[in-house]
């Protein structure tokens, strides 16, 4: 009888514990990593202040992110985990204000741009030098956007097209004046410049070292330097004592990854992560009940389904209307994000210019939606989506997807998902068939050229619905060499109207920043263009 | 005394049997935690037949369909009309846990029929043969077993893709050594006894010899280890679907229920408590089960 106790037992705590420990991997392995990184600070013993009672340092800050930077070398990184890192490491010539997308001197201290707007003269600062110990000049900046521009650039380079399309020619005056062509007028040019994607200035000397991609030992002027990457775990950042400006407030900055939800707000509320993102309505009360903070700073970012408009059913504009009249947005929107997050009508959010209330994809309608779903024959489709939380959707691209599909199922559709981790949910986007896809955008320069464009260029890994409008391009066009003002938001607006009436995209929700702050953090800032700059960051 | 002994003369041909499973019963039927962990397996299958059944006749028996969402009812508690509370997506839980129970007995069953096929087949050839077929199946079959088991589906789950029937055929390769090993075994023992020599003395070719007359003389500790299989396939299934390799969505599986419900475990556990219990349940109920049929098919345990 003893012996079967025991198997009851033995049993129970198999089943606990096989779970259990699959599930808790994430959450655990790195926590020697932070741990360390005081310790080893205080042998080194260079003018450290005393780290805090209880905890880690005031010196440390760690931020939990849910994934992997894609690339460290701004010219590869298109994502807004790379982003929120690269913000630290490098810097443009011109930066965004601290919370507003107002464009400010940075690397270059003064600029002229011609009456024609095809040429720009940039001032640069002097003396500032790279992490690596070398200067940065004019040179440095035409070998920076020169492996960017149309010809050089590689495939894998998602900004290059963006920003440096129109640049014919980039020549170094003199040591610090630097001049840029352009083959016709863009308004948005000086605004890309300051993105923290593409623009960015490498240091020369490293991209020659690292075969033209320095992903693996990054290499800028930023008031961060790099220290060490350790895949799926974590990137330590160190201050740069060197800094041409007011070096960073805090010694250390790591970046942990910790993929799940619940295990990073587990993580901040343990004290072992300073600053989490990526968080969703049902963990706001768990972080506030443990006295942490949730911050939520204005986005501009949209969640949004791309139909596939060149290949199988969503070819039919007919069936994509259909779909969208199966989807019942604001009450998906409220259910998954519990009111943290806004319904979108449009692809633009409504802080840019152009964006329009009035305009608005096919309503919902499921009874009209099947009868022409079973008209057109469409029973099934393919779906594929993300599988972690983004910024523009907390609760993970499958969460979303499984909502669309049980919509689609009471119209008679039957969805299969295929979810994949986000590094290879963007290569699956580009190589695999499918006739939906889940994906959001982050605004990076304030324009709405910077969201719209997307279905405009024919670039596969931007453009998911692989759109294609004459009319939609040429709006796009216009736009570019139009100077700001109520005739160019006009053309945004018309090119909403496109998308509304073409459905290649459904937009479904605007979302907000929300992260999760220790009370010890102080300063910090989510920005709608340049993530988490952390160099007046302190903590006590 | 005399009534007993007439019965056999009325049919001689099947005493034997007969008597074996009735012991066998005897002995089963005074352990109250394999007739619990019995019971359990007989309710779990009368669901799953009668869900099953019920779908495929189109008949709605389970208070909800348990796939279909309902975003304006997500996340109730437990209460009169969700029994178990519903969902992120506001389904059933309560139905879908039901409706789980089918697919958890179906690939627990599926596994070990799959494993049990191929190892009976490579254990039976590697202990009858001996020499070389021998060695070169049971190194294969100790490469594999070398391996941690839930690893090594996992690694298939992400060459073959997302899938049940992948899950099965994953999970089903992982545990053909272990039966492989124990029919290897026995055979070797079984293969040295009298009846084996007679049979071949008689001129029986090898393949009767092995099916006809070794296997059923060694099928308790194969049963034995299958029912306690189930419970492991079960278990392997859940953990395959808790890490999101398991099953295509929406379709309910325990693990996969489990494993989405992880991020709300302290917004809403009552998503995460039942799929566990549930799982719990069944793997508790065939190991009980399987316990008590070792002691029940092994003569020297035996209660008289």
């Amino acid at each position: 009888m003893k012996k079967r106790v025991l198997a009851v037992l033995l049993t129970g705590a198999l089943a606990v514990s096989l779970l259990a420990g699959c599930g808790g991997g994430a959450g655990d392995t790195t926590t020697g990593e932070t741990g360390d990184a005081p310790a080893a600070e205080q042998g080194s013993g260079d003018e450290t202040e005393a780290p805090a009672e209880g905890g880690e340092g005031s010196d440390t800050i760690t931020f939990g992110q849910a994934a992997d930077p894609r690339s460290l070398d701004p010219a590869f990184a298109d994502d807004g985990e790379s982003t929120k890192i690269n913000t630290n490491i490098y810097e443009g010539l011109v930066r965004y204000s601290d919370t507003t997308t107002e464009i400010q001197p940075s690397l270059a201290e003064s600029w002229e741009v011609s009456d024609d707007g095809l040429t720009y003269t940039f001032h640069l600062r002097q003396g500032v030098k790279f992490h690596d110990g070398t200067d940065f000049n004019a040179e440095a900046v035409k070998i920076n956007f020169d492996r960017q521009l149309p010809g050089n650039a590689t495939e894998d380079m998602p900004y290059a097209g963006f920003v440096f399309a129109a640049v014919t020619e980039v020549t170094a005056e003199d040591d610090y004046t630097v001049v840029i062509k352009l083959s016709e007028a863009q308004t948005p040019f000086l605004a890309n410049l300051a993105m923290i994607q593409g623009s960015p200035i490498v240091s020369p000397a490293a991209l020659e070292a690292n075969d033209n991609n320095v992903t693996n030992s990054p290499c800028g002027t930023g008031p961060y330097k790099f220290v060490s990457w350790d895949t799926n775990q974590s990137v330590v950042l160190e201050r740069f004592e060197d800094y041409w400006g007011e070096p960073a407030k805090t010694k250390n900055l790591i970046f942990r990854i910790i993929p799940d939800n619940s295990a990073r707000v587990i993580a901040l509320n343990n004290g072992e992560v300073d600053v989490i993102d990526g968080i969703d309505a049902m963990v706001v009360d768990q972080i506030s009940q443990s006295g942490n903070n949730v911050q939520t700073d204005e986005a501009m970012m949209t969640n949004y389904m791309a139909f596939n408009t060149t290949e199988g059913v969503c070819k039919d504009v007919e069936v994509r209307r259909a779909l969208v009249q199966a989807l019942n947005v604001p009450e998906m929107v409220q259910t998954l994000y519990q009111g943290y997050d806004q319904p979108a009508t449009t692809f633009l959010p409504s802080s840019l210019p152009g964006y329009d209330s009035t305009i608005a994809p096919p309503a919902y309608d499921p009874e009209a939606a099947q009868k022409v779903l079973a008209d057109k024959g469409v029973t099934s489709l393919h779906i594929i989506t993300y599988s972690v939380a983004r910024p523009y959707n907390t609760v993970g691209g499958q969460k979303l997807a499984e909502a669309v599909q049980g919509y689609l199922s009471k119209v008679g559709v039957e969805c299969t998902i295929d979810a994949y981790d986000w590094t290879t949910f963007k290569e699956k986007a580009q190589t695999d068939t499918y006739d939906l896809l889940f994906a959001g955008w982050g605004g990076d320069n304030g324009d709405p050229d910077n969201f719209l464009n997307l279905l405009a260029t024919d670039d596969i890994s931007m453009n998911y619905s692989h759109f294609s409008s004459d009319e939609y391009k040429k709006l796009i066009a216009d736009g570019l060499v139009t100077p700001v003002g109520d005739e160019r938001s006009a053309i945004y607006t018309e090119c909403e109207k496109i998308i509304a009436d073409q459905v290649p995209i459904l937009p479904i929700s605007h979302a907000n920043f929300m992260c999760g702050v220790s009370p010890r953090v102080n300063g910090f800032f989510y920005h709608v263009a340049q993530a988490t700059k952390f160099a007046n960051v302190t903590k006590n | 005394m005399l009534g007993k002994k007439q019965k056999p003369v009325e049919v001689p041909g099947q005493e034997k049997p007969e008597s074996e499973l009735h012991a066998v019963w005897e002995s089963l039927r005074v352990n109250k935690t394999a007739i619990f962990g019995m019971v359990i397996i007989i309710i779990l299958v009368a669901v799953a037949l009668v869900t099953f059944l019920a779908d495929a006749a189109g008949i709605q028996i389970l208070p909800y369909d348990p796939n279909e969402t309902d975003m304006t009812a997500s996340f109730v508690k437990p209460c009169a009309e969700h029994w178990f509370g519903t969902d992120e997506l506001g389904r059933d839980i309560f139905s879908r846990i039901l409706d789980g129970t089918k697919i958890s007995l179906f690939v627990g069953f599926a596994v070990v029929i799959f494993s049990l096929f191929f190892g009976i087949i490579l254990g039976a050839v590697a202990g009858y043969k001996g020499g070389v077929v021998d060695t070169v199946i049971m190194r294969i079959m100790d490469i594999m077993l070398s391996i941690p088991g839930i690893l090594f589906a996992i690694t298939l789950m992400a060459a073959l893709g997302k899938g049940l029937d992948k899950a099965i055929v994953a999970i089903g390769i992982v545990a053909i050594p272990e039966y492989a090993r124990i029919v290897r075994g026995s055979v070797l023992s079984a293969k040295e006894s009298d009846y084996t020599q007679a049979a071949r003395v008689i001129g029986n070719r090898d393949l009767r010899i092995i099916f006809k007359h070794i296997l059923p003389n060694i099928i308790s500790p194969i049963i034995v280890r299958a029912t306690l299989g189930i419970s492991g396939a079960i278990l392997d299934t859940a953990a395959l679907g808790f890490l999101g390799l398991g099953v295509q969505p929406p379709v309910a599986e325990w693990g996969d229920m489990l494993g989405r419900a992880k991020g709300y475990i302290f917004a809403a556990p009552y998503t995460l408590v039942f799929p566990g219990l549930a799982i719990t349940l069944v793997v508790l109920a065939f190991n009980l089960f399987g316990d008590g049929l070792s002691d029940a098919l092994d003569p020297k345990s035996r209660k008289r």
